[in-house]
C-alpha cells in the first residue's frame, strides 16, 4: 500500500509496518553516526504510520478515539504446511498406510482444519432464526418457591418428584402414566443419540473431525462412502490416549495398558532448574543449595577424621 | 548458562573437596570485589555447554544479556562434564585449588620438566611433601619456587613414601600447566 506523502514508503497499516525500499547507508555499520542515522530514518517511518492512523476514520470512546485497522497486507509464513505432498500436488485428507510402498512416499500430512458441515439442528436454527440462549445454573422452582439447580441433586423438574399425574380424557384406562413418562424419555434420548451419530457421520464424510473424535467414529459403520477410513498416525494416537487419560481421576496412571503400549510421557517440565540470577527480593535458592551442600562435605570430613582418630 | 543441579553441585564439590578439604568453605564463600556494588558479592558456579564456571555474581548478572548460543565462556572454567556424565577438573582450576590446597608436593627442578610433559611424579623427583596424605587424596604439585605446576592423585601415603624405592610413583598425574600448549584447542 503506497502513501502519497513526501517519500514513497511501503506501508502495511494492518501490521503497523512501514518499509523504506530506497534507503542508502552512507556510513559504515560500526560507527556511531550509523546509529543516529538509523534513529532519524526510523522516526520518519513511524511518523508516516502515525499520519495514516490519524487519517483513518475513528470512533469516540471513553478512552479516546478508536481506530479500526484495515486487514494486514503482508503474508506471514504459516507454522504448519498446507495440504501438499512432496511432489507438490495437493493431497486432501489422504494418508497412505505403510503397505503401499510402490506408490508415493508414506508420511503423515498435517492438514488445514476443515470447516465442519452444520448439524441438522444448526441448519434448522439458521432457517428459523433461533438464537442460542445461555441457561442459568440456578432456576426458580414454582412448586417449592425456591431456587434450585437445573441439573443434578435436588433439581428443578425431577421426574421422581412428581406425586400426582392428572388423568386426561385421551388416556387409556390400564396405562401407567409414570411408566409412560419414563418410556417417552428413553425414546427421546435414543432419538437424540441417533441424530448425534448421524451428524458425526456427515462430518466424518466431509473429513472435518478432530483426531480424538475420529478414533471414536471408526467404530461406527459408515456405509455408502467410497473414502477409506483415515488411519491415524502413532503420534496422534498417543495424543488421544493422553487426552483420555487426563479424564480419569488419577490421570491415567492405573489404566490397563495394551501389550506394547508405552507409559505416558511425563507431562510438564522434565527438569526443574533454579533461576540463573536470583529474583529481586526473593530467597536466593541457589546460594542456599551451595551452602547446604558445602556444609555437608565439611561435616562428613570431620566425621571421618574422628573415625580415623578412634582407629 | 544455568546454575548447577543438586546432583551436579554434589559431584563438583566432591572433586574439589579431595584437593581442598575444609577450605571448600573459603571457595564457596569467597567475597568478590568485582562490579560497581559497594558490598562484596559472592562467587557462584554456573553451567554452560557442559562446562562448569566459577564466576562472581555481578559478572553473572551482566552475562545474562548474552544469548546461550553466543556465550563462550565466563569467569574461570574449573571443569567439564564428559559425554558420559562424569565431571573432570581442568587446568584452569589450578589457581583456585592451589590457593586452598590441603596436600601439597614440591618437585625438584630436575623432574619438573618430566611432570610438565605429562608423566607421573616419581619418588626420586620429590622435594618436599606435606604430612597426613592418604592414598586417593588430591595433591597439588608445586615447583621448589612455589609455582603451582598441576595436580594429581596421591598413590601412596606419606609414610609409605619414605620406604619407597626411587622409581616408585608417588603422585598420579592428572593435569599440568603444559596442557596449555598441548591441548590448546580443547580448553
Amino acid at each position: 500500500m503506497d502513501m502519497e506523502t513526501d517519500q514513497i514508503y511501503q506501508l502495511d497499516v494492518g501490521n503497523l509496518l512501514a518499509f523504506n525500499p530506497s534507503r542508502r547507508f552512507p556510513s559504515p555499520p560500526s560507527s556511531r553516526s550509523f546509529v543516529k542515522e538509523c534513529v532519524t530514518e526510523g522516526t520518519k517511518l513511524v511518523q508516516a504510520i502515525a499520519d495514516t492512523l490519524f487519517n483513518l476514520s475513528s470512533t469516540e470512546t471513553s478512552d479516546g478515539p478508536l481506530v479500526q485497522l484495515p486487514p494486514p497486507s503482508t503474508k506471514l509464513p504459516r507454522e504448519r504446511h498446507t495440504e501438499q505432498n512432496l511432489f507438490g500436488r495437493p493431497v486432501r485428507g489422504f494418508v497412505k498406510s505403510f503397505e503401499c510402498i510402490t506408490s508415493m512416499l508414506t508420511f503423515f500430512v498435517s492438514l488445514l482444519p476443515r470447516p465442519k458441515p452444520p448439524t441438522k439442528w444448526e441448519e434448522f436454527a439458521l432457517k428459523k432464526g433461533i438464537q442460542k440462549r445461555k441457561k442459568d445454573k440456578i432456576v426458580y422452582d414454582e412448586t417449592t418457591d425456591q431456587f434450585k439447580r437445573r441439573h443434578g441433586y435436588d433439581r428443578v423438574n425431577d421426574d421422581n418428584d412428581i406425586p400426582i399425574i392428572e388423568a386426561k380424557a385421551s388416556d387409556e384406562p390400564g396405562e401407567d402414566p409414570f411408566a409412560k413418562r419414563l418410556d417417552d424419555k428413553k425414546k427421546r434420548v435414543g432419538k437424540q443419540e441417533k441424530n448425534r451419530l448421524q451428524n458425526l457421520k456427515t462430518a466424518a464424510k466431509a473429513g472435518a473431525l478432530p483426531s480424538h473424535v475420529q478414533l471414536a467414529v471408526t467404530a461406527l459403520p459408515i456405509s455408502g462412502t467410497k473414502t477409506r477410513p483415515q488411519k491415524i498416525g502413532k503420534e496422534a494416537l498417543g495424543d488421544v490416549a493422553g487426552l483420555a487419560a487426563t479424564s480419569t481421576a488419577s490421570g491415567g496412571k492405573f489404566d490397563k495398558k495394551l501389550p506394547g503400549e508405552k507409559p505416558p510421557k511425563k507431562q510438564g517440565k522434565h527438569h526443574k532448574y533454579l533461576p540463573v540470577v536470583p529474583r529481586y527480593g526473593m530467597v536466593d535458592e541457589e546460594k542456599e543449595q551451595t551452602n547446604k551442600l558445602g556444609d555437608k562435605h565439611v561435616q562428613r570430613q570431620e566425621g571421618e577424621e574422628e573415625v580415623r582418630k578412634i582407629r | 548458562m544455568r546454575p548447577l543441579d543438586e546432583n551436579e553441585t554434589t559431584v563438583v564439590f566432591e572433586k574439589i573437596f579431595k584437593f581442598v578439604g575444609n577450605n571448600l568453605k573459603n571457595i564457596v564463600e569467597n567475597p568478590s570485589h568485582e562490579g560497581p556494588e559497594p558490598e562484596p558479592g559472592r562467587y557462584c558456579f554456573r553451567l554452560q555447554k557442559s562446562r562448569v564456571y566459577y564466576v562472581s555474581e555481578s559478572l553473572v548478572k551482566r552475562a545474562t544479556n548474552i544469548s546461550r548460543k553466543s556465550l563462550v565462556s565466563l569467569g574461570t572454567c574449573i571443569g567439564k562434564y564428559t559425554h558420559a556424565g562424569s565431571f573432570h577438573l581442568t587446568i584452569m582450576s589450578l589457581n583456585l585449588l592451589a590457593a586452598n590446597a590441603k596436600h601439597k608436593v614440591w618437585l625438584k627442578p630436575t623432574s619438573e620438566m618430566s611432570f610438565l610433559y605429562g608423566n607421573h611424579v616419581l619418588k626420586g623427583g620429590l622435594g618436599r611433601i606435606t604430612d597426613s596424605i592418604v592414598p586417593g587424596d588430591g595433591v597439588v604439585v608445586f615447583s621448589m619456587s612455589d609455582v603451582p605446576l598441576g595436580f594429581g592423585i596421591a598413590a601412596k601415603s606419606t609414610q609409605d613414601c619414605r620406604k619407597l624405592d626411587p622409581n616408585g610413583i608417588v603422585v598420579l598425574h592428572q593435569v599440568d600447566i603444559g596442557e596449555y600448549l598441548r591441548d590448546e584447542d580443547e580448553l
